[in-house]
């Protein structure tokens, strides 16, 4: 599966370098992919594992890659810290419209006009996609990043799933909002202080998020 | 015939009545041995008094007369409240206090009857009395000594009469009420003894209706401790079953997955090549191309409803609020690859699993496309406690007696022309699993134009605002 997927993205015009291990995985990040696609059933350790040592040093964007629509395998793999997934059967061409989708949206925060916003003791530089708590530097991955910014541009207003995952992840309307959920529980470990009991973001019930000035 | 009242009547019908019947025949039965013995004690009890009465008035009248007063003066010393109702018969004569010679009965009024003291009840003026005829001895220490004479009295019954009407009638309330009671204890003996039964009831109509978690409660009931223990094993080991057939479909479709996607992925390289192939491996690649396709579809399919067979119901987790008709648009038109008319009122909302109900209007617009010759339109109407989103078809319609099988897993349309219409079997077994997940269901009518016309329909509150 793997040989085909590289035959068919490298058709859909994708540079490929291929890991068929975990630990070849982890090796290969060096080679600074935009990109990383990452199935979750591998030979030597599991794709959650992998995916967490991934994030300890890199914000590349991570696709997993599951056998399983079960909630459990895809929030894990959310939760270990991966930005978007597809499920098998897949194909090259959906496969592909997905990693343009992540690699328009990482790259367009560089595209950004300048804007900052302030939020409480949060700010955030979109030109330098940085993000600082009461002046500490928080480290967010792009994705983490996009979510809060786009929370931000709102200026209180309630996000709803449906807008997050258009502006964020460029799904239409039939975007999983598991994404949108588990990436506000990511972006509350590292944003709140008590990430039980969110000051920033804000779940607005049945409706969606906001961010609000602490 | 008793067969037949058995099987109209229920248990519970059965026992109570019985119950009823019994302690009405017993009540009645003691009412009237109660009754008898009473009113023939009271009776025998009234006799003896008279008879002491009689005899004392007759006594007293002897002796007046012994003392040589008139007959006549005699009777009218007799007193008592009330006076005694009497007549002597005195040398050929009759001297009557109330009581007239005629009234007498023939046997008795004959003069000649040897007298002697009796007791009788008659009938005098159409009134039940008891008659006594006294003899009056001749007073022999007289010189010359009178005959003898007959003294008769007659006492009235009213008193125990009265009595028995009573009596008859507080043991007839007495019988009706023990029935009533009856009746009573019975409905409430059945209603106990049948209430673990009722628990049965409603585990095997849970059970029947797909709920392959209901168990029987035996709560400690030793008599109902093996029934409830073999039902359970029996649903245990039936869940037990269908876990295993959907764990294994949803493994095997797991499985194929990964195959699946190589052979998609090799497809899609040949068909972007498709101009660098001979003409004659273009044909076979379309039809391994749409054979495949409809390969991906079973083994999605296959895992969609194996899955929610093994998921617990009614995960509020995945639920989240939907704005229906928003939903029905985009699912359409992403299913078809067309816009599809949808009316209905704007801003109907409900707290669903929008994959889920995604899944339902998609495998319903398909249905609508391949059996039902394209589909005409999509109607979201809210009312009462349901909402309700109709998919309208231009086909022929779906006969009545087809309309609850082609809801069974792999239950291909019959189509006359043989051809395939490319379903896979699984698409409307699919809707109605996840309708049910919501706690609704899918029904088939006959559109107005003509065509079908699939109504899924799931709980709502006409409340909910986004």
């Amino acid at each position: 599966m793997r040989r085909v997927l590289r035959l068919a993205l490298e058709d859909e015009g994708y540079e490929m370098l291929e890991a068929a291990t975990g630990r070849e995985g982890i090796a290969a990040l060096r080679l600074a992919p935009d990109v990383v696609l990452l199935d979750l059933m591998l030979p030597d350790t599991d794709g959650f594992g992998v995916c967490r040592c991934i994030r300890r040093d890199s914000a590349v964007p991570v696709i997993i890659v599951t056998a399983r629509t079960d909630s459990h395998d895809i929030v894990a793999g959310l939760e270990a810290g991966a930005d978007d997934y597809v499920t098998k059967p897949l194909v090259a061409k959906e496969l592909s419209a997905r990693i343009r989708a992540l690699l328009r949206r990482t790259r367009s925060v560089e595209d950004v006009v300048f804007e900052a916003f302030t939020v409480g003791e949060l700010e955030l530089d979109v030109e330098a996609a940085t993000c600082r708590r009461a002046g500490v530097e928080l480290s967010l991955t792009r994705t983490e990043f996009r979510l809060l910014a786009e929370l931000a541009r709102a200026e209180g207003r309630v996000c709803s799933r449906d807008h997050l995952l258009e502006k964020v992840w460029g799904y239409g309307y039939f975007g999983d909002s598991r994404l949108v959920d588990v990436h506000i529980r990511r972006l509350r470990k590292k944003v709140e202080r008590d990430p039980a009991t969110p000051e920033y973001v804000v779940t607005a019930r049945g409706m969606g998020y906001r961010l609000v000035p602490g | 015939m008793a067969g037949r009242w058995r099987r109209r009547l229920g248990l519970r019908a059965r026992v109570t009545l019985a119950l009823g019947a019994l302690s009405l025949a017993v009540a009645g039965s003691m009412a009237i041995v109660s009754w008898t013995l009473v009113t023939h004690s009271q009776l025998d009890q009234r006799r003896q008094e008279v008879l002491a009465e009689a005899e004392d008035d007759a006594g007293l009248v002897g002796l007046v007369l012994a003392r040589g007063a008139a007959p006549g003066q005699a009777m009218a010393a007799l007193t008592g409240t009330p006076p005694p109702v009497a007549l002597l018969w005195r040398d050929g004569a009759w001297y009557s206090a109330g009581l007239r010679p005629e009234d007498l009965p023939a046997r008795l009024s004959d003069p000649t009857h040897s007298g002697r003291t009796q007791l009788s009840p008659e009938q005098i003026g159409g009134r039940d009395v008891l008659l006594v005829e006294v003899p009056i001895r001749p007073t022999g220490s007289l010189p010359h000594a009178h005959g003898g004479g007959r003294y008769y009295a007659v006492f009235g019954l009213d008193a125990v009469e009265s009595l028995e009407r009573r009596l008859a009638l507080i043991l007839l309330a007495a019988a009706v009420g023990t029935g009533a009671a009856g009746i009573v204890l019975g409905r409430w003996l059945s209603d106990r003894a049948l209430r673990p039964l009722r628990g049965l009831t409603e585990a095997a109509e849970a059970f029947a209706q797909g709920d392959v978690e209901a168990r029987l409660e035996a709560a400690g009931d030793p008599d109902l401790m093996g029934l409830a223990r073999s039902f359970n094993e029996t649903a245990e080991a039936f869940g037990r079953r269908v876990a295993a057939d959907a764990r294994f479909a949803g493994d095997v479709s797991h499985e194929l997955r990964t195959p699946l996607t190589t052979m998609l992925n090799s497809l899609e390289l040949m068909e972007n090549r498709r101009d660098e192939l001979p003409d004659r491996l273009r044909e076979p690649l379309d039809l391994l191309a749409g054979d495949l396709a409809r390969f991906r579809t079973l083994v999605v399919d296959l895992i969609e409803i194996s899955r929610d067979d093994t998921a617990s119901h009614c995960d509020h987790d995945e639920r989240e609020r939907i704005e229906i008709m928003r939903l029905c648009r985009h699912t359409a038109a992403a299913t078809v690859g067309r816009d599809v008319r949808v009316d209905g009122p704007d801003e109907l909302y409900l707290d669903g699993d929008k994959r889920r109900l995604a899944r339902v209007v998609a495998n319903l617009v398909a249905n609508a496309e391949t059996h039902g010759h394209g589909v005409r339109r999509i109607e979201v109407t809210g009312c009462g406690a349901r909402l309700c989103v109709a998919v309208e078809d231009h086909g022929p319609g779906v006969a009545p007696a087809e309309r609850d099988r082609i809801f069974q897993r792999f239950a291909r349309s019959v189509d006359p022309a043989g051809s395939d219409s490319g379903g896979v079997g699984l698409g409307l077994a699919i809707v109605e699993r996840h309708l049910s997940w919501h706690g609704g269901g899918v029904l088939i009518e006959d559109a107005d134009g003509g065509g079908a016309r699939f109504v899924a329909w799931v709980p709502w509150d006409r409340r909910l605002r986004p």
